[in-house]
């Protein structure tokens, strides 16, 4: 071999310094991100203002009137107990259905894989598109859901249609749509937990209710949190399925902020209220995502390093 | 290790069937609606027991539908264009523009990147309607109201956030040394990337554009508030058929069954990565 | 001269690897540095590819400025101690790496790898993907995509840390002659001493962030420039005993087991100081009773070992010595014995700082020499 190749010349070709190449391998995206920033500080302008499409002479800053009408306006406290109350049962009732389907699919078989993977279906499923099939499923007329709850006696159950059952109803579609996540995590988590303590504790003959509170539950805490913190922060802004299958109604009881919000927007096109109602939701979730990004970074590093 | 009575085991097959029953049954019977016709759906009580048919399919996908009153001309098929191209754009643009950028966030640590990657993500939480409000107002401004362009460009909100964080964590598992080597062997720095880095994340890299395909599919408060209907992808177009074929269950039902029916079989594709792309990269299946 | 380093300063974020290292190879050289792990050893590689760049200080590659020079503009060829082979390309894309960068011909490009796998024994396993290798074949690919480019400078990190013990054997029978083939400079990190030993011209020996000493193998073993040196070269380890120095009439005397120890009277300026002798286990012979200078000590246990024999002796002070015999000799196994150190070959060092108690005479000799 000849000493050829100090001497070669290097190609050269389009040269980056190291100082400038993370930003340039990074600005496209961050741009693409930015053109979103602005009409971020746009919403918390338009807050501040008495501001009706329908108006525009009327424009004008109000300064902190928006939020304060909130105080004494019952349509707001409607919206707000209304977006909690779907957050909470939606939420509870996720993370118990997930925690126990996980906990019967745990062991690795052929036929527990296949049924996690089947019950994704229903998490692949557009939110919105799930509400139709809900609809189509609740119809008064031929709906198969209204035949059954009329077989057990509830003749001229409304589903939806009905304020008294209606948040029960979407409550039901979004348990549909998003048990399966909890599931799926939940699982991850429990088959990713050490066995020693468990084999040691089935050796000590330690009653298995009692491995399952101060063994799996403790364990498996940073994945129950991740993931109830994750779906708390997205059904406190949930949309899709509350528009698409009731449109926010009957009347008012299913309100919940970004409904509220669409509904101020096109319907009243009141665009102060709007983006001041929004305004609320962003500082709730933006809360709650920080304390869930903290928790979700824990959670990678750990799972990273024993990977 | 455990025992299992019979009365444990009995009682863990109810519960799974029970799960299965409430998770599998509702597509299952818009599946068979969407074999029927008007007159079947509407029996009391409703069967399973129906010749099964064709034309729902046949009448979305040329798009004449037939009423009593006459012939109804249907766009869904449009819809599903729109969805298809939407997706696919959104998910190539944001490939281009996030794989890079994590690549840069994994390999080469610079000044407050951490922070950037945070407010990337936590774009991923705040309420999208925040930001599509004004948006329509500015969209109308700058002539991107109602364009593939615009709705591609807010797609990137959903789109890259997920692809940065699950491809990051991909770049992140390849030795430094690897890459090293091939830049000491005399290859710059965009053709070690392009032939090393590249390669050995590319499964990661598949799976966050599936799984980005699939969050871009499934989304509807984009195109509800930012399309009117020539743009519309099927999870608007969905909802406006309803209203638009009136009583014809059937086609809505069909409709509904091809909508989902991409997203089903990616995720059937993709499993091995749904939940790591889930959890946007924190945890892995 | 085809490398220098001056004044290297590497840190991360608050922790100083290296601490003002300088350091030249000459072309052709194979220069080993040795050390134990976090020496620094590895970073000082990585800065010489240029893969990382150094907090201040100049790299100097035949005699050109490094600074911003990117990695593969160096021309340097580098061997990982972890092998990092592509694991998507087979063994030989493996190794024509080098070759494609430089926009060779296919058919030169595979005579090339054809004669570097052939030359490392792996032409066989050309086609296998590094996940199909044996970690000897690993190796061996990972050594021959270093030598496949001929580079004016080798860099080798360890490269025989993971792999098994006959196989680290027969590469340190293979590689010196490997490496003067290359005519390239070589720098060779290991922690094995032999190994330093076998295959540097020079070697460099690194701790607490610097080069502590460099010299020939012989120099280093020889006149080791302080405790930890003296310790890691040598095999047994060599013997350190606590000692303070005194002067008599005549010169300097050591206790050593209650027997006085007469050195070299350049050591004058030691008297009265807290020092540590080393004695290496080869300087000590056994003697009999009675002899002039001979120490008393009990003998614990004998261990022969292939090419010689190492007894485990007590002194009178209840410290243990090492006595190393070439194997075949008598000498006594148990019980009471004595033994006499030659005692131009023992070593004095503060016992404070570590550092090696120079001899005035050596001093003068040295001086005289320049």
């Amino acid at each position: 071999m000849s000493d050829t190749s100090f001497n070669a010349p290097p190609r050269r070709r389009f040269k980056v310094s190291r100082k400038f190449l993370p930003y340039v391998l990074s600005l496209p995206a961050l741009l693409t991100c930015i053109g979103i920033l602005i009409p971020f500080f746009t919403a918390v302008w338009y807050s501040l203002q008495r501001y009706r499409l329908s108006q525009p002479w009327n424009r004008g800053f109000n300064w902190g009137e928006n939020y304060l009408n909130f105080m004494t306006d019952d349509a707001f406290w409607n919206t707000l107990q209304v977006s909690l109350t779907y957050a909470f049962f939606a939420v509870t009732a996720q993370l118990l259905l997930g925690l126990g389907i996980a906990l019967l699919l745990q062991k690795r078989t052929m036929f527990n894989n296949f049924v996690s993977i089947m019950l994704l279906m229903p998490l692949m499923t557009a939110p919105a598109l799930a509400a139709l099939m809900w609809k189509l499923m609740t119809n008064p007329g031929f709906g198969i859901l209204s035949y059954l709850a009329s077989l057990i006696g509830l003749e001229d159950f409304r589903w939806a249609s009905d304020p008294q059952t209606a948040m029960l109803t979407v409550v039901i579609v979004d348990v549909w749509v998003y048990t399966p996540f909890i599931m799926i995590l939940l699982l991850a988590g429990l088959r990713s937990l050490p066995k020693q303590p468990f084999e040691a504790a089935a050796l000590d003959g330690v009653p298995r209710l009692f491995v399952f509170w101060r063994i799996t539950l403790p364990m498996l805490t940073p994945f129950l949190l991740t993931a109830t913190l994750f779906r708390v922060i997205e059904s406190i802004q949930q949309f899709d399925i509350i528009y698409a299958m009731t449109q926010g109604g009957p009347g008012n009881t299913l309100t919940v902020f970004q409904v509220e919000a669409y509904l101020n927007f096109f319907q009243s096109t009141n665009v102060g209220r709007s983006a001041a109602l929004l305004m609320i939701l962003w500082a709730i979730t933006y809360v709650l995502s920080n304390i869930f990004i903290k928790n979700w970074l824990r959670l990678r590093e750990k799972q990273r390093g024993e990977a | 290790m455990e025992s299992t009575s019979l009365i444990e085991r009995i009682l863990r097959g109810i519960a799974i069937t029970v799960v299965i029953l409430f998770f599998m049954f509702p597509i299952f019977w818009i599946f068979l609606m969407s074999l029927q016709t008007n007159e079947t759906i509407l029996r009391v009580p409703p069967s399973m027991v129906f010749e099964p048919s064709l034309q729902n399919y046949r009448a979305l996908i040329t798009g004449q539908l037939e009423t009593q009153t006459g012939t109804l001309e249907i766009r869904f098929m449009g819809n599903l264009f729109n969805s298809f191209f939407l997706s696919t754009t959104s998910v190539a643009i944001g490939l281009l523009l996030g794989v890079p950028a994590a690549y840069a966030f994994a390999r080469l640590k610079f000044r407050g990147s951490e922070d950037i990657a945070f407010t990337l993500l936590s774009f991923r939480f705040a309420p999208p309607l925040l930001v599509l409000l004004p948006l329509t107002i500015y969209f109308q401004q700058i002539g991107l109201a109602n364009t593939y362009g615009g709705l591609i460009w807010v797609y990137q909100l959903i789109v890259l956030p997920l692809i940065l964080w699950i491809v990051r964590g991909y770049f992140e598992d390849i030795p430094a040394d690897v890459e090293y080597a091939y830049r000491i062997a005399g290859h710059d720095f965009w053709a070690t990337f392009r032939k090393i880095a590249l390669p050995l994340a590319g499964p990661g890299i598949a799976a966050a554009g599936l799984l980005a395909f699939i969050f871009a599919w499934n989304n509807f408060i984009f195109a509800l508030v930012l399309a009117s209907a020539d743009k519309q992808p099927v999870t608007v177009g969905a909802l406006a058929f309803i209203t638009a074929s009136g009583i014809q269950y059937g086609q809505i039902a069909a409709g509904i069954i091809l909508s989902i029916a991409p997203t089903f079989a990616l995720a059937l594709y993709a499993q091995r990565y749904l939940v790591e792309g889930l959890s946007l990269g924190a945890v892995k299946g | 001269m085809s490398l220098a380093l001056n004044n290297i300063v590497k840190r991360f974020k608050t922790e100083t690897v290296l601490n003002d290292v300088s350091l030249t190879v000459e072309t052709g050289e194979t220069l080993v540095l040795f050390g134990p792990s976090g020496a620094g050893k590895t970073v000082l590689l990585r800065l010489i590819a240029g893969v990382i760049e150094p907090d201040a200080g100049q790299i100097l590659i035949h005699g050109k400025d490094m600074d911003g020079v990117e990695p593969e503009d160096r021309g340097i060829g580098m061997a990982f101690q972890n092998f990092a082979l592509f694991p998507h390309m087979d063994a030989s894309a493996n190794i024509a790496a080098p070759l494609t960068a430089r926009r060779m011909g296919q058919g030169a490009i595979s005579d090339t790898v054809g004669k570097v796998a052939k030359m490392l024994k792996i032409d066989h396993v050309l086609h296998h993907k590094p996940k199909e290798l044996s970690n000897g074949q690993k190796q061996r690919t990972a050594l021959a995509r270093a030598l496949a480019g001929a580079p004016s400078i080798l860099l080798l990190d360890d490269p025989l840390r993971n792999v098994d013990a006959k196989l680290r054997f027969e590469m340190r029978l293979e590689l010196p002659r490997l490496l003067k083939d290359q005519q390239a400079t070589v720098i060779y990190v290991t922690q094995d001493y032999k190994e330093a030993m076998a295959l540097g011209d020079r070697i460099a020996v690194m701790s607490g962030h610097g080069i502590q000493q460099i010299g020939t193998p012989q120099d280093i073993y020889l006149n080791p420039a302080n405790i930890d040196i003296a310790r890691l070269f040598g095999d047994p380890v060599i013997n350190l005993l606590d000692v303070t120095p005194e002067a008599d009439g005549a010169g300097v005397v050591v206790s050593v087991s209650g027997q006085p120890l007469r050195l070299d009277a350049g050591y004058a300026d030691a008297v009265g100081q807290d020092c540590v002798i080393g004695i290496r286990p080869e300087s000590l012979r056994f003697v009999s009773k009675g002899t002039k200078g001979a120490i008393p000590v009990t003998i614990e246990t004998e261990a022969p070992l292939n090419e010689k024999t190492v007894t485990l002796a007590l002194t009178k002070n209840g410290r243990e010595i090492m006595i190393s015999r070439p194997a075949g000799e008598i000498a006594p196994s148990s019980g009471d014995a004595y033994v006499a150190a030659d005692t131009s070959q023992v070593y004095l060092f503060d016992r404070k700082t570590g550092a090696r108690v120079e001899h005035s005479s050596a001093e003068n000799k040295k001086k005289g020499a320049a």
